[in-house]
């Protein structure tokens, strides 16, 4: 980034700033600035794998960079990721910094009245994980008074804290009192429950995927009972450009129905996720 | 004026860690120089033996960190060609450092000044930054300043960021430096009719230095380390690509030494060159306060 597109854009904000009366005093400009510099801005997490993480050649790799990189294809514009914190990206304020998050976010209220999620692009169940010498939880209904792990910040978060609502899908069923939410970051979560069952955690509630990649490296931990809920993962973007909303789910759908978006899935999973119904 | 005179001929990294700061003021009857510096290098080695086996205990893969360790280190760039590892976070702490000095010696001068405005605005600064955690400010710098139209990209923030927390803490450090300097040498220099800013730079300054140096690597050796904010904002620095590399294998311990091993050979770095600066800054103070302690504790 030049100095003369920053000063460019101190200048244009501030003008933004001065007549911030005016609502939507950014419409239109994620799609425009996409256009202009031919360069698409996704944010991602590097430390979630399967989905999003540095590779042994030190590249970022996973499902939702090879997502990223069919989507910037179709768009005809260079893919350039950027990891920032994921509070950083949960904040909304983009301004600009980025155009989209291909992040495996999961759409909650809360999310939706900062950030723009226009399309779901594959769908993971919650799970729940515990140690292999566990032998009282079995379901998801026996962790009433546990040490729950939790992503912090994630959906999972706000499941164990019986606040979780997903827009457009049925309410979510709590059939436990009382657990003991810690939140934290999920790969130490997995660490800390693989130390032994009620060590430092009962359980964890995650992603299939990141806890089948987790009970895979670590040969101490498992998945039981029924799937928790139906998790759908959307992208999200900026508020404020509805054309961008537009084309980033028309891209989408394009995808999902010709296939691209499954032969990812498959190449990841072994399984296509990104068949979620509705 | 004899143990000044041996100093220039130690060259091994212990004894001048040894130096000055380190060193006791006087040894022990029958105790000569060399034998303590025999018995530290002793010591050390011992507990470096017995951290190394403690490690051992891990059964790490060394495998695995020595494939990491051009990315860790920063020989390597990051994807989008960008510095990273240790040499983004030497950067991080070398810009931050230079940016703090200038803004510290200007509040350290506020605190002294007479002008209640500049002595007000110097005071306010110090406290705010001093009282608010440096993770908050790293996040209220990317996050807020946007809001009012200051869109700032995560490396500037984060120096932005680095400055002024440290910068705060600085100039309490400097001003202390300045106030140890006794008046009669103000005084002393006006005598001679040397101008102010001649007084204050040839005769107020090295004596303070000699006094703020040792607090100010301290920060600065700290500093290093809460450099590692900055990847709040994306940066791939030596502690995000050891967490990332961590947690994208499970390869926990091993990142994590690394990383630690790399942070504690940058401080010691760091320590050398204070030694260095401490010996310049004490040159004839030094040798006046040993003789002087010799009597004291021989």
């Amino acid at each position: 980034m030049t100095l003369n597109i920053r000063l460019r854009r101190l200048i244009a904000s501030s003008l933004a700033f001065v007549l911030a009366c005016v609502p939507f005093a950014h419409a239109g400009t994620t799609l425009d600035r996409v256009k202009r510099t031919g360069v698409l801005n996704d944010a991602l997490m590097e430390s979630y794998p399967p989905f999003g993480f540095i590779d042994t050649d030190n590249q970022l790799a996973g499902f939702d960079v090879d997502v990223a990189k069919a989507f910037a294809a179709r768009l005809g514009v260079t893919l350039k990721l950027a990891t920032p914190g994921w509070e950083t990206i949960m904040s909304g304020q983009w301004q600009g910094r980025w155009d989209i998050c291909i992040c495996s976010m999961s759409p909650t209220e809360e999310r939706a009245k900062v950030l723009s999620l226009p399309v779901r692009y594959y769908s993971s169940p919650a799970v729940l994980t515990v140690h292999k010498n566990e032998l009282l939880i079995k379901t998801v209904a026996d962790i009433s008074g546990k040490r729950v792990g939790v992503g912090m910040g994630s959906s999972y978060e706000s499941y164990v804290n019986k606040t979780l609502v997903i827009p457009g899908a049925a309410p979510i069923a709590y059939p436990f009192r009382n657990v003991l939410a810690v939140p934290g970051d999920e790969t130490v979560n997995f660490r800390n429950l693989a130390l032994g069952p009620g060590v430092r955690l009962d359980a964890i509630i995650s992603d299939f995927a990141t806890a089948k990649a987790a009970v895979e490296a670590s040969h101490a931990l498992k998945i039981v009972g029924p799937v928790i809920y139906a998790e759908p993962n959307v992208v999200a973007t900026e508020k404020g450009d509805a054309e961008w909303d537009r084309t980033v789910a028309r891209i989408f759908n394009e995808m999902k129905a010709d296939g691209a978006l499954a032969k990812i899935s498959q190449r990841w999973f072994g399984q296509d996720i990104t068949h979620d119904g509705p | 004026m004899a143990l000044d005179a041996r100093i220039p001929a130690r060259e091994d990294a212990a004894s001048r860690l040894l130096d000055k700061g380190m060193q006791p003021q006087s040894t022990a009857p029958g105790q000569t120089a060399e034998h303590f510096r025999q018995k530290v290098w002793l010591t050390w080695a011992l507990l470096c033996a017995l951290l190394g086996a403690g490690f051992y205990e891990l059964h790490l893969d060394f495998g695995y960190v020595g494939q990491k360790l051009p990315f860790l280190l920063g020989i390597r760039l990051s994807p989008d060609g960008f510095i990273q590892g240790a040499v983004l976070t030497v950067f991080v702490t070398g810009c931050s450092m230079i940016c703090a000095w200038m803004i510290a010696v200007l509040t350290a001068l506020g605190r002294l000044s007479r002008n209640p405005v500049a002595f007000a605005i110097a005071t306010f600064y110090a406290s705010l930054f001093r009282g608010t955690p440096l993770m908050v400010q790293v996040l209220i710098i990317y996050l807020a300043l946007p809001q009012v139209g200051v869109v700032l990209g995560g490396l500037t923030s984060g120096l932005i960021a680095l400055s002024l927390n440290y910068g705060a803490y600085l100039a309490e450090t400097i001003r202390s430096g300045l106030m140890a300097v006794p008046a009669g040498q103000r005084e002393a220099a006006m005598a001679l009719g040397l101008p102010r800013w001649v007084a204050s730079w040839k005769i107020i300054a090295p004596q303070a230095l000699r006094l703020i140096i040792p607090p100010a690597c301290s920060l600065f050796v700290s500093m290093l380390k809460d450099s590692s904010l900055v990847s709040l904002m994306g940066l791939w620095e030596l502690n995000f690509l050891a967490q990332s590399y961590a947690r994208s294998s499970y390869h926990y311990m091993e990142m994590l030494l690394a990383a630690a091993l790399i942070y504690w050979g940058l401080s010691i770095v760091f320590e050398l060159v204070q030694v260095r600066l401490e010996r310049r800054f004490g040159r004839g103070v030094v040798a006046r306060g040993r003789h002087a302690a010799g009597p004291r504790n021989g």
